[in-house]
């Protein structure tokens, strides 16, 4: 890595993508803070909930020939689908054991989703993109940037959806249940709050959110099995960014790892560097947000 | 020697007789899967230690692995050396990531360990071991070839010869475990599991037992990757990746982290499992994952203990002297059994 090869030129272009690459990294995280929150489980399925329901939204509007609306309806579907599923079969049986249990049982998850998407779609196979909008795009007035409509799109989404989790979890009645829930679920309880209930929406909804989060983040990954259920390090280290308990910081988390996962590109052409980068904002953020007696951090 | 210890070490004779004599009369593709399963065996080990033992997850003991299997290939394909100088160099250099990885660790536990080390995979996967970052470690585009040793002047050519050594390596590494458990160590390590506050308060150094035990537990994935590198004659990073740190991770739970006896049985199990499906049922491989995690699942919403502890439960509760000898009364009501299994 020699600063003299840099290529500046490059980071203009860079920045749009770590940005857009950011606003679906926030899709993701948002899912894993909702659920962690309301549930206390860390759901490390999370990415191969996004992965299954976007080979779901593949089937739909590449492979069968579909509008690519219909086809994140049926990703979206699917992923809240999936969410019910694994709250209601797997979850909540276990009321009152461990989280760690529940944890690995979320590994499980992602085993068997990712296996399972190998078996049917292949797993080393190419993979056509589901497109949902025009890939042209306008340049940055005064730049050589161009910006795709199709990345303008995913940030606006990103952004809306961002948003409206906000929202939801500030002014409506079952975002009201949700925080209390995840405040304290006994207190819920005592007031007529169904449990239950609550957390099978969280669940759902963060599954979801992964589930869009995956078909727009298709055109800017590799697209297979195996690097798709890998976003949930991502959204981890998003979420980790904002204590796994803030939406916005969560959301901040996501831009700063999309922006330095695309950055080093300018500097070098070794392989990986998305990773390297990954890890080392994930050892930061653990090293610094959860150190021992560090404020606000919740015990699991 | 109570009915229970004479129970175990029948078993443990039994086993060793079995896994000696029943490869001897099976076929050499039979025999080299039966080596891949004494390796595979010692990971799940190093996985007893780590989690059954001090109660520390880890999704990156491939990655551990990948230091000796690597580290052999590069030393004896790239530069001539001989292979145990490379073995003993390779196993060392996995402690010394062990005790890394367990340094973060350190102040981590639970949720947050587990993301850390699948942190660490993917670091391995996608940057250590990629093609064109570090050749001079990983052979680049082309695998190292490395040949397979000798041991005290007896070829290891023969795959029989080969599995007895990798069979024969197992068995002394569940040897060592078996005393750390058993020993001064076990009593450490479990106390350091069963609650860190109470074990420092007795005066135990928490830093240096767990970075013990990481760098013991990577070291003898590092041992079973060296080993693995000489089996298969070539190292390719594919072999090492995060699938399947996960999968032996599963298979450690799913048998039970408590038990030595988890390691031969999830080798076998992720070896042969495989091969049983593509010959007696019209599935492909891939089903072997979705069993495997539809395994899990079941497993710990209904039994989150493990198989072999499960059964070991039930062979010691049927086995295990009576302490007292119980009043009629007692007699009369069933035993306390079920509260037990939950």
């Amino acid at each position: 890595m020699i600063l003299a090869e840099a290529r500046f030129s490059l980071l203009p272009g860079l920045t749009v993508i770590g940005i857009v690459l950011g606003g679906t990294y926030a899709l993701a995280a948002i899912g894993i803070v909702l659920i962690y929150r309301v549930s206390g489980v860390l759901n490390f399925a999370h990415g191969a909930v996004a992965m299954f329901s976007t080979f779901i939204a593949y089937q739909v509007s590449v492979v069968s020939g579909l509008p690519g609306w219909l086809g994140l309806l049926a990703a979206v579907a699917a992923g809240i689908a999936m969410g019910f599923i694994i709250e209601r079969l797997t979850m909540r049986p276990l009321a009152g054991k461990p989280v760690l249990t529940k944890v690995v049982i979320t590994i499980g998850w992602l085993i068997v989703l990712q296996a399972a998407a190998a078996l049917i779609w292949k797993a080393n196979a190419y993979h056509r993109a589901v497109k949902l909008v025009s890939k042209s795009g306008f340049r940055l007035t005064g730049t050589s940037v161009v910006v795709g409509y199709d990345q303008l799109t995913t940030l606006i989404v990103a952004l809306v959806l961002a948003l409206g989790t906000a929202a939801v979890l500030k002014y409506t009645m079952l975002g009201a249940s949700m925080r209390a829930v995840a405040d304290d679920p006994e207190a819920a309880r005592l007031w007529g709050i169904s449990v239950n209930r609550v957390t099978a929406a969280s669940w759902m909804a963060g599954s979801a959110m992964a589930a869009i989060a995956g078909v727009l983040i298709t055109p800017l990954i590799t697209f297979d099995t195996f690097s798709l259920t890998l976003i949930v390090i991502d959204a981890f280290v998003a979420a980790l960014i904002g204590r796994l308990t803030s939406l916005p910081y969560a959301v901040l988390g996501a831009f700063i790892l999309g922006l330095v996962q695309e950055y080093p590109t300018a500097f070098t052409n070794n392989s990986g560097m998305h990773e390297v980068a990954t890890f080392a904002l994930l050892l930061i953020a653990l090293a610094v947000l959860f150190r021992p007696g560090s404020r606000k951090l919740r015990v699991a | 020697m109570s009915d229970l210890r004479l129970v175990r070490w029948t078993a443990v004779g039994v086993g060793v007789a079995l896994g000696v004599l029943i490869p001897a009369l099976l076929t050499d593709f039979l025999r080299t899967l039966a080596a891949d399963a004494a390796i595979a065996g010692l990971i799940v080990l190093s996985l007893v230690l780590l989690t059954g033992m001090v109660g520390q997850i880890s999704f990156c003991q491939y990655s551990f692995a990948a230091m000796g299997a690597f580290t052999v290939g590069s030393l004896v394909a790239g530069h001539h050396w001989d292979f145990w100088l490379a073995l003993l160099v390779g196993v060392f250099f996995a402690a010394v990531v062990g005790v890394l990885v367990g340094f973060v660790a350190l102040r981590l536990s639970g949720l947050f360990l587990a993301i850390l080390t699948i942190g660490v995979a993917l670091f391995f996967d996608r940057f250590v071991l990629a093609a064109g970052n570090w050749n001079s470690f990983s052979g680049g585009l082309s695998s190292w070839r490395p040949g397979r040793p000798s041991f005290f002047g007896i070829g290891l050519r023969g795959e029989y010869a080969f599995y007895l050594f990798a069979f024969g390596v197992l068995l002394a590494a569940c040897l060592l475990v078996w005393n750390l458990r058993t020993g001064k160590t076990g009593r450490v390590l479990r106390a350091v599991r069963e609650s860190e506050v109470a074990a420092s308060t007795v005066g135990l150094n928490l830093t240096a037992w767990k970075l013990t035990a990481f760098g013991i537990s990577a070291a003898l994935a590092g041992l079973a990757g060296g080993l693995a590198a000489v089996r298969v004659g070539s190292v390719s990073a594919g072999s090492y990746d995060f699938l399947h740190s996960i999968s032996i991770a599963a298979i450690a739970i799913v048998f039970g982290a408590g038990s030595i006896a988890s390691a031969p049985a999830g080798g076998i199990f992720l070896i042969f499992g495989r091969e049983a499906l593509i010959d007696w049922t019209p599935f492909s491989t891939q089903w072997f994952d979705v069993i495997l995690g539809a395994g899990l699942i079941f497993q710990l919403v209904h039994a989150p203990d493990g198989v072999v502890v499960d059964i070991e439960r039930r062979i010691t509760r049927r086995l295990r002297p009576p302490r007292q000898m119980p009043s009629e009364s007692e007699q009369r009501s069933p035993e306390r059994v079920p509260a037990e299994v939950g």
